[in-house]
C-alpha cells in the first residue's frame, strides 16, 4: 500500500463528513491505489485521526461495503475485496448521479465556463485526473 | 541550615528548572499552549519566553532568599514548616501566573485552526513497545513473588491487612498503568499524516506508552522487595539491592523526560522544518484549552488522550466521558481494592 494514501475532510463543506470520507475512499478504490487485501484503519482509529465520531466513519465505510469495495471486519477496521467488475449497472443510482452532474453542470455554465470546456474537464476526471 | 531549608531549595530548584523548560517542551508552533505561526515562535516569541524565564527565576531567587533569611529573623520561632511551604508556595504562585501572562500575551498572535483535515489510510501500529510479554512482565515478577510466599508461608501471616494483601495491592496498580498503556497506544490522535514527522510521532507515543509499561515494572519490582523482604526466610537478603534494580528504572524515565525536552511535543522539534510543513499545532482548537492550557475539554473530539499543551506527555480529553471512566477507575478500583485487602 502507497504510504501517500490519505483521506481528507473539510469542516466548511456543504458535502456531510461521511460522504467526503467515502468519496476520497472511492477515489483510491477506483484508481487503483486501493488494491483487493489492503487493509484500512480501525473505524476508532480513522475518526479520532479526523477529530470525528465514530459512527462517521463506520456509515462510510458501510457505504462502501454496500457498493461491494469492502469487507468490514470487526475491531479491525476493513478489507478492500476483489469486486465483482463490471457489477450489473444500477439504472436508478445512474439517473440520480447523472441529474446531479447535470445540476454541477449547470452551475459550472452559471460561473463562465462554456459546454466544451466542461466537457474536456469531465474527459479529464473521467480518465482519473484530479481536478 | 535544618533540613526544612534543604527540602525548599531542592523544591525551588527544581520547579525553575521545570517552569524554565516548559516553553521548550512543546511542538515548535505551540507556544505557551496557542498555536502560532512556527517563524513567530521562532523569532518574536523567544523575546516572549525570554522574560517570561525571566520572571520565573526572579520569582525562585526571591522565594530562596526568603526562605533562607526569615528564619534568621524568626529565630526559635516553631513554624519551620511553614517557612519552608511559604517560599514554595509563592515561587509556584510566580511561575504560573507567569506563564498565564505570556499565554495572554501569546493568544494575541494565535492561528485559526484548519478546517481541512487529513489522516493516513495505512492502519498504524498500535502494539505495545516491546510486545505483549514486555508489558505483562511486572504480572510475572508479581507471581514469582506470590509463588515464593506460597512456598515460606508458614511463615508469613496470611489475611487482610498483611503482606500479601500488600502484594495484590501491587498487582491492581500494574494493572491500571498496563490499561492506561494501552489505552494511550490506541487513543492518541496521529497529527502528522507521513513521513518523517509520522514516524517522529510515532515514536514519542511509543516512548511514552514505554514509560508507563515502565512504571509497572518499578512498582512491581518495589512491592516484590517488600514483600519478600517480610519472610523471615530472606530477613536482610534484599537490603540496598533493590536500589541497583530501581536506579536503571529511574535513570531510564528521566532520560525519557531529558529526551522529550530535546524533541518536543509529538517529537516535532527533531525534524527538518520541510519535512513537517503540513504540519501545523496539535490539531486542537486553542479554545478547548483550559486554564491557560492546563486542561483540555473539548466533547466534540473523540480522543481520549491528547499532547500536553504543558508539561511533556499526553493529558486527558477531559470533555470525553471515557477519559472520565478512566480517571474514575484509576481512583475507585485502587480504592476499593484497599477496603478489600486491608
Amino acid at each position: 500500500m502507497a504510504s501517500a494514501l490519505r483521506v481528507s475532510l473539510n469542516l466548511e463543506s456543504p458535502i456531510p463528513a461521511y460522504r467526503q470520507i467515502a468519496n476520497d475512499l472511492r477515489r483510491h478504490l477506483v484508481e487503483e491505489r486501493l488494491k483487493p487485501g489492503d487493509l484500512l484503519p480501525p473505524i476508532r482509529q480513522l475518526a479520532l485521526d479526523l477529530g470525528v465520531h465514530f459512527n462517521t466513519v463506520a456509515l462510510a465505510y458501510r457505504m462502501l461495503a454496500d457498493e461491494g469495495w469492502l469487507e468490514l471486519k470487526r475491531r479491525r477496521g476493513a478489507a478492500v475485496i476483489e469486486r465483482n467488475a463490471p457489477r450489473a449497472v444500477d439504472r436508478r443510482q445512474v439517473d440520480h448521479l447523472l441529474r446531479q452532474l447535470a445540476h454541477i453542470a449547470a452551475e459550472l455554465r452559471s460561473v463562465g465556463m462554456t459546454s466544451r470546456q466542461i466537457s474536456s474537464a469531465l474527459r479529464r476526471l473521467a480518465q482519473g485526473a484530479r481536478p | 541550615m535544618t533540613s526544612a531549608s534543604w527540602s525548599m531549595m531542592l523544591v525551588v530548584s527544581v520547579n525553575v528548572i521545570l517552569f524554565h523548560a516548559m516553553p521548550r517542551f512543546s511542538r515548535p508552533d505551540i507556544l505557551f499552549a496557542v498555536t502560532v505561526p512556527e517563524a513567530f515562535a521562532a523569532g518574536a516569541g523567544r523575546t516572549l519566553v525570554a522574560r517570561y524565564r525571566a520572571i520565573v527565576w526572579s520569582g525562585a531567587a526571591a522565594a530562596l532568599a526568603i526562605g533562607l533569611l526569615l528564619p534568621a529573623f524568626l529565630p526559635g520561632s516553631g513554624r519551620g514548616a511553614l517557612l519552608a511551604m511559604g517560599p514554595v508556595a509563592g515561587n509556584m504562585i510566580v511561575a504560573l501566573a507567569a506563564w498565564l501572562w505570556a499565554h495572554r500575551k501569546a493568544r494575541a498572535h494565535a492561528v485559526p485552526p484548519s478546517d481541512v483535515r487529513v489522516a493516513s489510510l495505512v492502519p498504524r501500529d498500535t502494539s505495545l513497545p516491546g510486545g505483549t510479554l514486555f508489558a505483562v512482565g511486572p504480572f510475572a515478577i508479581l507471581l514469582a513473588t506470590a509463588l515464593l510466599v506460597y512456598t515460606y508461608r508458614d511463615g508469613v501471616p496470611d489475611g487482610p491487612g498483611t503482606i500479601t494483601s500488600f502484594l495484590a495491592l501491587g498487582g491492581v496498580y500494574v494493572a491500571m498503568t498496563l490499561i492506561m498503556a494501552v489505552s494511550m497506544a490506541r487513543r492518541t490522535r496521529q497529527i502528522a499524516v507521513d513521513g518523517p514527522a509520522a514516524a517522529a510521532e510515532q515514536r514519542f507515543r511509543s516512548v511514552n506508552v514505554l514509560s508507563l509499561v515502565l512504571v509497572g515494572y518499578g512498582i512491581a519490582i518495589q512491592q516484590s522487595a517488600m514483600t519478600i523482604e517480610s519472610i523471615p526466610a530472606f530477613g536482610d537478603t534484599l537490603s540496598g539491592s533493590v536500589g541497583f534494580v530501581m536506579l536503571p528504572l529511574m535513570l531510564i524515565n528521566f532520560g525519557i523526560i531529558f529526551w522529550m525536552f530535546r524533541v518536543g511535543q509529538g517529537g516535532q522539534r527533531a525534524v527538518a522544518p520541510a519535512a513537517r510543513r503540513e504540519v501545523h499545532g496539535d490539531a486542537t482548537p486553542d479554545d478547548a484549552w483550559k486554564v491557560g492550557g492546563l486542561f483540555y475539554f473539548n466533547p466534540r473530539d473523540p480522543a481520549i488522550w491528547v499532547e500536553n499543551r504543558i508539561g511533556p506527555g499526553y493529558g486527558l480529553n477531559m470533555g470525553n466521558p471515557r477519559a472520565w471512566l478512566l480517571i474514575a477507575g484509576m481512583m475507585l478500583v485502587p480504592m476499593i481494592a484497599s477496603r478489600l485487602l486491608f
